[in-house]
């Protein structure tokens, strides 16, 4: 036989043996699952995201967070490390509160794509839904990490938000953040002691009311260098007067997918174990 | 089987058939110069972005309000932009420039129509430059390893049908009847490449495999493009250069079939072993385990194959840059797959999975060993192609150095620091605060490496671009050494006779 035909027969019948076993027969396998129903009056779960939460998996997409987040929990008697006693424990991804059970192919029935994910850089993020489930607490963290957690390196996303000046009321959106973290999205102001004499100067007393409406009971000797420092540590926290940062679509929407992530809450009778 | 004939045979040393030999290669060269060189180049341009992308994505994973306004360059999409540019950029094209001319020296046939490959090669560019654009604008997948969004693989199919079509083309056209190993490689590649990503395109994005299929496809693809496009034809470049600048045949005819067919077998069978933990059928994994474990056979005949070939011959190093690169490559195969088989145990990747432990052993398969013996390579190709020497020895060594000594800090950095971020996750009393603070001095190392690596980079462009601008000397007086050996005796080449490719 022809020389080049060995090989390619041969590297047809080594390559297809793999693509059979590890590609067509578990997509026979799996391909007949069902979304689990305990009763006939309980939800099947899982659902598929609905509403704005399929845009928000798109900006989940294309911002790569799976790079840094994983969304799968693992078993009970994975990886180990030894307790105080010295004994030998395993399953940390349940004991660090990342979903209550270990996630199983059934969880994924509708993920498309289904992000696993590869790295851990931050925490998981299966069940972050339940673990987690308010709105406003992931809008100030997308905004900038560092507001919720001052050792985060999660990149800021001020992208996903806009700052606007305040027209009427302050909008029922507008995240609730000090100054330090909106007046440059994403980034932590702060005025080099230059500016703060200077707004001293001019506004000293409206910052001092301002502060004094939100600690009524600080005092601050402003004749001192370290009570205009302190007063411009208060100053910093409370919200600015004129402008207010709302979520944009793609913001709203990143939010609603990451409320929607409650894999590993229901329990599924194949994940016991 | 005539033991390796195209290196072995001492044929008749007449002056005769050396001339017709050299002008039999002379023909070959100048039928590839535009396609190989082509690509090349275009291998080289990603490179380079490829480089400033790691870069920039490596220092915002310790320096995260670097740039952090811009949605273009937040660190999600310049790491996925980073591994297209390299994946599908920089190692696929200098792959195929790589495996066009080796086949067409190991055939001792022409190139025809080189006109249409220069197409091929146009028409990949334009999909690297819309994977890589359009995840920076916001349309990645995130699909590891095949984030370019929808408008860019069918570039890539087109391309990829014509590489393939003519690399067959020429060696059917072969006048040399041995088949030597390291066409074998390449018939191996270019037959699974196309298959894989084509299988892998429409299951993941055109057709309905959901839920966990897909991470299973995902792997299946993302290892084997390591494995059985990438790989193959590192390793027949390994075997092409090492016996050709040593002017020695290869140790074993036999080894090479082995390390040959268990890779084929065994590679596409490991993939699983990314998904281990994970919610997939436990059979799945295990399988992959023993495909991971069972990689050591070919692994092994391939190291002790080149080994024993250049036994002997390691003062050569000191010489040639080509065979400089194509030994650390070759080493860099060996450790790297050494270790893979053993992350693929469960025990390991415990421990391992989800750290950076795993990006430095990816880092060492692509780099150390692909990406040196690219180098290599086109330290010895190019010269051979344009007619020109390199123009500067000491740019070589900067090359060299901050390379190896790049990739050798990078990898001791990640290695150490990811496998205690991997015992500490996996510790629920270590807060994770904690692992964060812990991994930012070796995500600092790595950005360290990374500049180093990309100064060896620009090295390397500037040697590039001087000589196809004809700033060397005419090849005439031999190759460019790093210092010139005692005796002519390391112009192996000319000395195996009128059969040597
Ligand atoms: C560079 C890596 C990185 C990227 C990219 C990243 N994150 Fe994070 N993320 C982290 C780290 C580190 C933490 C832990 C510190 C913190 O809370 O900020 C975290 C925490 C989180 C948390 C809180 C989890 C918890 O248990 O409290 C959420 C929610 C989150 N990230 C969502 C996202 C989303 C959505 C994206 C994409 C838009 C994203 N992350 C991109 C690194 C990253």
């Amino acid at each position: 036989m022809d020389r080049g035909m060995v090989i390619f027969l041969g590297a047809l019948f080594t390559f297809s043996s793999s693509w059979l076993g590890l590609i067509v027969f578990p997509f026979q396998q799996l391909g007949h699952e069902q979304p689990y129903q305990k009763s006939d009056s309980d939800d099947p779960y899982p659902q598929p995201l609905q509403g704005i939460a399929v845009a928000g998996k798109r900006v989940y997409q294309a911002n790569g967070c799976m790079y840094c987040h994983s969304q799968q929990v693992r078993s009970q008697r994975f990886g180990n490390w030894w307790d105080d006693n010295g004994e030998e424990r395993t399953g940390a991804d349940i004991k660090r509160s990342w979903g209550l059970r270990r996630t199983v192919s059934r969880d994924y029935l509708y993920d498309n794509p289904t992000m696993l994910g590869t790295m851990r850089t931050g925490p998981d993020l299966a069940n972050i839904g339940v673990r987690n489930p308010s709105a406003m607490w992931h809008h100030t963290h997308l905004l900038n990490p560092r507001s919720a957690n001052p050792w985060s390196i999660m990149p800021s996303f001020p992208y996903l938000y806009k700052r606007e000046k305040i027209v009427g009321d302050r909008s029922e959106k507008a995240l609730l953040l000090g100054r330090e973290w909106t007046v440059h999205p994403g980034y932590r102001w702060r005025p080099t002691p230059q500016q703060w004499d200077e707004l001293l100067r001019e506004r000293g007393a409206t910052i001092l009311r301002q502060v004094l409406a939100s600690a009524p009971t600080e005092t601050f000797d402003l004749t001192t260098a370290d009570g205009q420092k302190r007063l411009l540590d208060f100053w910093l926290t409370t919200p600015e007067e004129d402008y207010q940062i709302v979520p944009t679509a793609d913001g709203e929407a990143l939010v609603a997918y990451l409320l929607a992530l409650r894999k590993a809450e229901v329990p599924l009778p194949e994940a016991k174990e | 089987m005539a033991t390796t004939a195209a290196m072995t045979t001492t044929v008749d040393d007449s002056a005769r058939d050396r001339a017709q030999a050299a002008a039999e290669r002379a023909a070959i060269d100048a039928s590839c110069r535009g396609p190989v060189l082509f690509f090349a180049a275009s291998a080289i341009v990603w490179l380079l972005v490829g480089s400033l992308l790691a870069l920039l994505a490596s220092v915002k994973l310790h320096t995260p309000y670097l740039l952090t306004a811009s949605p273009e360059l937040t660190f999600g999409r310049v790491r996925m932009a980073h591994l297209q540019a390299m994946g599908y950029g920089w190692l696929s094209l200098a792959t195929v420039a790589a495996l066009l001319w080796q086949m067409c020296r190991l055939s001792r046939a022409e190139l025809v129509y080189p006109k249409l490959l220069i197409l091929a090669g146009v028409l990949w560019n334009i999909g690297q430059f819309l994977a890589v654009v359009g995840i920076i604008l916001g349309d990645a997948t995130s699909v590891e390893w095949l984030e370019a969004p929808a408008y860019a693989p069918p570039f890539f199919i087109a391309a990829v049908g014509i590489i393939s079509a003519w690399t067959v083309a020429v060696f059917r056209r072969r006048r040399e009847p041995h088949v030597y190993v390291t066409q074998w490689y390449i018939l191996g590649a270019i037959f699974w490449f196309p298959w894989l990503y084509l299988v892998a395109q429409f299951m993941i994005f055109w057709s309905t495999a959901v839920g966990v299929v897909q991470p299973i496809v995902n792997w299946w693809f993302g290892h084997n493009v390591i494995g059985l496009w990438f790989t193959p034809v590192a390793v027949g470049t390994a075997y092409y250069l090492i016996p050709k600048i040593i002017g020695r045949p290869i140790h074993s005819y036999y080894l090479s079939i082995i390390g040959f067919w268990s890779l084929a077998l065994f590679y596409s069978w490991a993939g699983m072993h990314h998904l281990i933990g994970g919610p997939i059928p436990g059979w799945l994994s295990s399988a992959s385990t023993v495909g991971s474990m069972m990689m050591l056979i070919p692994v092994l005949a391939v190291a002790i194959n080149h080994h024993m070939t250049m036994r002997g011959h390691f003062h050569r190093l000191r010489y040639s840059p080509a065979l400089r690169f194509t030994v650390f490559g070759a080493i860099a195969y060996t450790l790297v797959s050494v270790q893979g088989s053993f992350e693929a145990l469960k025990d390991f990747s415990e421990v391992t999975h989800f750290t950076h432990y795993t990006v430095a052993h990816a880092h060492l398969g692509v780099y150390g060993f692909v990406t040196m013996i690219m180098f290599g390579l086109f330290y010895y190709m190019v010269p051979r192609l344009t007619g020109r020497e390199w123009a500067s020895s000491t740019l070589i060594r900067v090359h060299f150095w901050c390379a190896a000594v790049g990739i050798a800090i990078y990898f001791a950095g990640l290695s150490i620091g990811g496998w205690w971020q991997g015992r500490m996750l996996n510790n629920p009393n270590v807060p994770f605060a904690h692992i964060v603070n812990y991994t930012l001095p070796y995500l600092f190392s790595r950005s360290i490496a990374g500049t180093l690596m990309t100064a060896g980079h620009l090295a390397f462009t500037v040697l590039f671009v001087m000589n196809v601008a004809g700033w060397g000397q005419q090849r005439a007086g031999g190759p460019t050494f790093f210092v010139e050996p005692p005796s002519a005796s390391l112009s192996g080449p000319q000395r195996i006779g009128p059969r040597d490719l």
